[in-house]
């Protein structure tokens, strides 16, 4: 844009936003500037086929003003989002039907409309037909805000966390996709301007070397110049395509001004987010001073929640805004003061529950204050937090109606808001709005806000007990093999079914205390052993064997001795927040790992499979936790009778702390008992044991990172025998010695050649075993490298990640050896005299203090390639099914390891007699490989297509009897028209579908399953999550085939060559 | 802040100190395994022939007590007493080393360490069965009274723990025939001839009825010739 400057001497200024014409002379006079004007707004209007309106600011000596279609335009409104409860920022709106767009926008923005608002700001990119919809059913204009790498970007195919703006690719894909967003939205009825970033400015967290090598207080000064000659290239650029609406940024308050004014001489507007309490101060003076340019807010207000009385507080928020709309109307144009308020929008519209943890307790409304700012002073105190991430609404997070829409509860600043945003502060003269501010009856406004409050408790009946909802599942089964068939004809066939009752409650006795349960109440269970293991199966009658008598003989017969419970509490959480500690009491409700607080030996292991644990009924994760606060905060301590799924009952204490320029932690671990059962079916348990791990690491700049951690574990092994065979075939008693006790592990981090390489080693002695190894990619990273946790080893790995545009590849090694290899079986004997010869036997974890299992001797080598164009929904996501919205993605990996030795036995749990049991013999050597692939396709809205297909030559984790096998799975699942989803598998000779299947070395000829469901409605209009997945109303039909072989036998179920079983089921949500 | 155009990744001094130091904590890194020398090669273990017995712990051979396999003076303490697996009938089992101790007192000793420790792995009346019958052998070769009050013990938890339990003796050309244990455990107590050995308890073989009725059974005796029809029952059972 140009800035057309009229003569001083005429007092006119004016900035006609990005007009693409000739420069005006100099001496340009009054009239004919205006007629101009008028000119090129007709005919901007004209050739615009959707009628965008023209947006434009406005400057004589009395200030600043913006103006849409010529008219005066103050911006009122608020920061607009629509957060379910039980969603976080992954939730999107624009992904459900149209219906319930509508429904959503037309309650939302009909309350808004009703308090006199404007405008609205959003994080989200509000698609432009929606847009359109606002302006034109509810008069509400939108101001267009990509985020521009706010919060990562992807840069060359790689998402980049932290962008780096002085990156000259990174510059050149942002100002890309930006002009492109200018360019979808500029032809958009209701677009008020463009805007970029969020606070960009407190985000310049990139490093590189070069500035490193600054001064500290000059670093991020040198980081901001980049920002901002970006921020101006973009808005240059895109004026040049939108020459009809301004261009500003969101600027966190004011700060690098000054580059502001030297870098930006195409900013129409400063934006800006501002919580300086309730004045803004010197703000307009200095804006007016350095950049003589209009101010619009894009954040500001306060929280509703007293931190220190500990308790929702209207009238302070209410106070504080009112405060601050008053000064805001005071600095607008004709007052006598700067003149330079244009508007703005208050943070925000309504309480979003996912804002502090964003992945946790989205079903409650936390209290917890995450950040301290001394200008809100009705609840500040000297080192304590007091800004509630959760409460910033002007309107809290009510219930669903009977659309399905979530509803607002208004707070009383949306009352005083409403009656402020009823002036306009053009119209009115100073004087009189003032006057009007200040006769806005706080008292009654107060009340009314209060009995919303209370009426809205009543109806949540919050402080005792309120039931939430919950859900009834329904099945009808039929199951037979040909055998059966064969032989019984139709009566061969098994009926059954089932039904199941979820019920939902909250609880919140004092303010300091919330939580929530569900119950689950059995009514018949459907038995769809051995083809599906589901939760609820706890109901099916428990079978024994007793002895009978017929005619004087005894004889063994089969006896139903018990059914298992049919109510039990499937989950619950409940948090106290306290002022030094918060403690949080959780039963079988996800938790994550700890890999990225200094976990780095893996102690704390990831428990958020719910569905895969509810298979066998496991209750994991059940425990306490402790975080500390405040002169606390680097504590944390975590107690239970299994913490993670399979974990002895214990208690981990973590501190952290730094030392010199590395980050540190220290963590120990300490079983206090041994678990009586094992995780899952058949997985074993572990001795007691205890673990002590001390982690460093420094981040250097410019990718380069160090980590480098030690391990003391199972100090109570020591001294404890064992056996092996030495170079020379003789058998060898063995001890423990406290050396065998250590590990050591580093991992550096570097930018070799322009891609993410790591190499890292990780020595163990015998007994120094760490938890669950945490991937690249998390719990979802494709690769097959062969990782464990345990101890005897010395492992190196190196890894790279390319990227070269959108595609990814990223190739892995591993090496690793032994201390101590496997024992070979050799059988014990007697010879003459007595002379007794040993033997040796193949270890295991129970009998011996070590056993080589996953930890075996290794040389594994994979490569992964990765397509993903839109890299802000993360491939390897666990809920990528959901997320990716790119129109094809897909990966495909290539994994081959040689084992070169043999294996100890490993254990299983025996479920009947509640102990471990061995498979006596360890796994031979073998080389093994894996080939595998996963396609997203999104062909068009509510369309989704997922693919993927497994190869390999692979072996068995427990039984080594039946060999390695070779196989083929392909997976599918198939999302069309927002409700229907067809998916399923067709697995030939690989296990089942359970891992005790691999266990136990049980592969199957051919496997099949066909499942094909509608979404009756509900909670949403479309599978936009897996919550709305998993728990949506839905009803479906699924059928499941297997055959068998010799390889499959060890089942007694399987009685013929196939077996197989439809199930018709119904999910009712409420 | 420096030139742009030096904004390329060549290694600097820090960088290449970092490779060196994560490179050379790799190399010394340590873990070592044992080096030759280390340990104790026990490929060839002398069986014990004397009859003096130090038990490791006063349940040693009884139940489900496991410190035998601690105890320094048992041979067979890293030593597989595989059990009969139905699934490879012909692999080899505890009773091929038990059938290779030598006979007579000088194997008593091994005897009991063998099955002792097959107890200890795994608790079955069987291996009570054995131990017992290993320390009333000891007892008979060395007239120890602590042996005498441990074998009775070891006796008595056949008929308290496993009660019911059975093993197999094959005669006769190989056939097979199981033998109830509660009732073997009695006929050793109250019969001389059933075990070849001194009786545990002195005197009159009606002490020994009198014993397992204070310990809770009634042993009706079994009778010539083959005596296979003894019968044990509990006391109010």
């Amino acid at each position: 844009m140009k800035t057309l400057d009229i003569p001083q001497e005429s007092n006119f200024k004016e900035r006609v936003v990005a007009m693409a014409v000739p420069k005006f002379k100099q001496n340009a006079s009054k009239l004919f500037g205006l007629l101009t004007v008028a000119l090129f707004l007709a005919a901007s209007m004209a050739s615009q086929a959707h009628a965008a309106d023209v947006v434009t600011t406005y400057k004589d000596e009395n200030g600043w003003k913006l103006q849409v279609n010529g008219q005066d335009f103050y911006a009122k409104g608020v920061v607009w989002s629509y957060s379910p409860r039980g969603q976080n920022y992954s939730y999107n709106l624009w992904a459900e039907s149209d219906d319930h767009i509508r429904k959503v926008l037309d309650y939302d923005m009909g309350l808004l409309k009703a308090a006199n608002v404007n405008s609205i700001r959003s994080f989200a990119m509000i698609p432009p037909k929606w847009v359109t919809y606002i302006y034109r059913e509810h008069g509400i204009m939108f101001v267009v805000n990509p985020l521009m790498g706010r919060y990562g970007y992807m840069i060359g195919g790689q998402w980049v966390p932290f962008t780096d703006y002085s990156d000259p690719l990174t510059r050149a894909t942002l100002k890309a996709d930006m002009l492109e967003i200018v360019n979808r939205y500029k032809d958009t009825p209701g677009v008020l301007m463009f805007a970029f970033g969020n606070e960009s400015n407190y985000g310049l967290s990139w490093s590189s070397f070069e500035i490193e090598n600054l001064p500290e207080g000059e670093q991020n000064t040198a980081k901001a110049r980049y920002l901002y000659s970006l921020f101006n290239e973009v808005i240059k650029d895109g004026k040049q395509i939108a020459p009809h609406v301004p261009f500003t940024i969101v600027n966190g308050d004011i700060q690098y001004i000054d580059l502001i004014a030297e870098l930006m001489p195409d900013l129409d507007i400063l934006g800006s987010n501002v919580y300086r309490g309730s004045s803004f101060t010197s703000l307009w003076k200095d804006v007016d001073e350095k950049l003589d340019l209009p101010v619009i807010f894009f954040e500001f207000g306060s929280d509703a929640f007293n931190a220190r009385d500990y308790r929702e507080d209207q009238v302070s928020q209410a106070k504080l805004l009112k405060a601050q709309w008053q000064e805001m109307y005071n600095k607008a144009y004709g007052n006598g003061e700067e003149g330079n308020s244009i508007g703005g929008y208050v943070f925000e519209w309504r309480d979003e529950w996912w804002k502090y943890l964003q992945e946790e307790n989205l079903d409650t409304q936390d209290n917890n204050a995450s950040w301290s700012n001394q200008a809100y002073l009705f609840d500040w105190a000297e080192g304590q937090n007091n800004m509630n991430e959760e409460w910033f609404g002007i309107a809290a997070l009510g219930k669903q109606n009977a659309d399905g829409v979530w509803t607002a509860r208004p707070r009383m600043a949306y009352d005083v808001l409403g009656e402020i945003w009823g002036m306009d502060p053009y119209l009115n003269k100073k004087a009189a709005f003032n006057q009007g501010i200040n006769n806005i009856n706080m008292e009654f406004l107060e009340l009314k806000g209060e009995v919303r409050q209370l009426k809205s408790e009543n109806e949540e009946e919050k402080g005792k007990l309120s039931f939430t909802g919950g859900r009834v599942q329904g099945e009808l089964v039929l199951r037979g093999s040909d055998e059966s068939v064969r032989v019984d004809g139709e009566n061969g066939i098994d009926f059954s079914d089932g039904q199941m009752l979820f019920l939902d409650f909250e609880f919140q006795p004092v303010q300091e205390l919330e939580g929530q349960f569900s119950l689950n109440i059995l009514g018949n269970v459907a038995d769809k052993r051995p083809l599906e293991f589901t939760y609820g199966d706890r109901g099916l009658p428990i079978t024994g064997f007793t002895v009978g008598e017929l005619d004087g003989n005894q004889f063994i017969r089969e006896t139903e001795l018990s059914t298992g419970e049919r109510v039990e509490i499937y989950d619950f959480e409940a948090t106290y927040q306290g002022e030094n500690f918060d403690i949080t009491g959780f039963y079988h409700t996800p938790r994550f790992h700890w890999g990225y607080e200094g976990d780095f030996f893996g102690l704390v292991a990831e428990a958020t499979d719910i569905y895969g644990m509810d298979i066998w009924n496991a209750k994991a994760p059940e425990g306490i936790e402790i975080q500390g606060k405040n002169k606390w905060k680097n504590l944390r301590l975590l107690m239970g009778p299994e913490v993670y799924w399979g974990a002895n009952p214990k208690f981990i204490v973590k501190y952290d702390f730094d030392f010199g320029k590395f980050d540190v932690t220290f963590i120990h671990s300490e079983d206090v008992a041994r678990s009586g059962e094992g995780a899952s079916a058949t997985q074993a348990t572990e001795r007691q044991s205890r673990q002590t791990t001390l982690f460093a690491e420094r981040e250097f700049g410019d990718g380069w990172k160090i980590e480098l951690g030690g391990i003391m574990a199972a100090t109570e092994k020591v001294d404890d025998i064992y056996t092996r065979v030495d170079g020379s075939g003789n058998i060898i008693l063995d001890q423990v010695d406290h050396e065998d006790t250590m590990g050591f592990k580093a991992k550096l981090t570097m930018p070799l050649f322009g891609t993410e390489t790591y190499v890292q080693a990780h020595h163990a002695g015998l007994v120094a075993d760490g938890g669950q190894v945490h991937k690249v990619f998390g719990i979802n990273d494709p690769s097959r490298l062969p990782y464990s946790g345990l101890g005897n080893k010395r492992e190196y790995e190196a890894g790279m990640i390319m990227n070269f545009g959108n595609l990814m590849v990223f190739p892995r090694l591993m090496y690793r050896d032994n201390l101590i290899d496997a024992n070979p079986f050799i059988e014990a004997s007697i010879g003459p005299g007595g002379v007794l010869n040993p033997g040796i036997t193949p270890r295991d974890r129970d009998s011996d203090p070590f056993a080589v299992l996953g930890n075996r001797e290794a040389r594994s080598a994979e490569v992964v390639f990765k397509w993903d164009p839109t890299g802000a929904s993360e491939f390897y996501r666990w809920d990528n099914d959901w997320r990716e919205d790119a129109k094809f993605a897909f990966d495909f990996g290539a994994n081959y390891t040689e084992y070169p030795t043999f294996t100890d036995a490993n254990l299983f749990f025996l479920e009947p007699l509640g102990v471990n049991a061995s498979f006596g013999q360890g796994l031979p050597a073998e080389d093994v490989w894996t080939l595998s692939s996963r396609m997203v396709f999104n062909p068009k809205q509510g369309r989704k297509y997922i693919t993927r297909v497994v190869r390999g030559f692979d072996q068995s984790t427990g039984n080594p009897e039946g060999g390695t096998r070779d196989y083929w799975q392909f997976h599918w699942k198939a999302l069309f028209g927002g409700k229907h989803t067809f998916e399923g598998y067709f697995m030939k000779d690989a296990w089942g579908p359970y891992d005790f299947y691999r266990q136990f070395n049980v592969t199957y000829p051919e496997q099949v399953k066909l499942d094909y469901s509608i979404l009756l409605g509900g909670n949403t209009g479309s599978f936009v999550s897996a919550v709305g997945e998993n728990e949506a109303t839905r009803i479906g039909i699924r059928a499941l085939y297997r055959s068998g072989d010799d390889d499959s036998d060890l089942n007694p179920l399987i009685d013929g060559d196939y077996v197989f079983m439809t199930v018709l089921y119904l999910t009712y949500q409420f | 802040m420096k030139n742009q155009s030096r904004h390329i990744n060549r290694p600097t001094a820090k960088q290449f100190t970092l490779v060196a130091l994560v490179l050379s904590l790799f190399a010394i890194g340590g873990c070592e395994g044992p080096s030759d020398g280390e340990g104790q090669q026990i490929n060839a273990i002398v069986l014990p022939t004397d009859t003096l017995l130090n038990l490791a712990c006063a349940d040693a051979g009884i139940g489900f007590e496991l410190c035998i396999l601690g105890d320094p003076e048992n041979p067979f303490a890293q030593v597989a007493t595989p059990e009969f697996n139905v699934n490879n009938p012909d692999a080899a089992t505890k009773f091929e080393l038990a059938n290779n101790i030598p006979a007579g007192p000088t194997g008593a000793k091994a005897r009991f360490y063998l099955w002792a420790t097959a107890l200890a792995r795994f608790p079955s009346g069987e291996n009570q069965w054995y131990t017992a019958r290993a320390l009333h052998e000891l007892y008979d070769a060395n007239s120890d009274t602590l042996i005498q009050e441990q074998a009775l013990r070891a006796y008595r938890s056949v008929l308290d723990n496993f009660w019911g339990s059975v093993t197999f003796f094959t005669c006769c050309g190989g056939v097979s025939f199981s033998v109830n244990l509660n009732e073997q455990t009695a006929d050793d107590l109250y019969r001389t001839d059933s075990t070849g050995f001194v009786r545990l308890i002195p005197g009159d073989p009606l002490n020994a009825q009198a014993l397992m009725a204070q310990w809770g059974y009634t042993y009706r005796p079994a009778t010539p010739p083959d005596y296979n029809d003894g019968l044990v029952t509990i006391n109010g059972g």
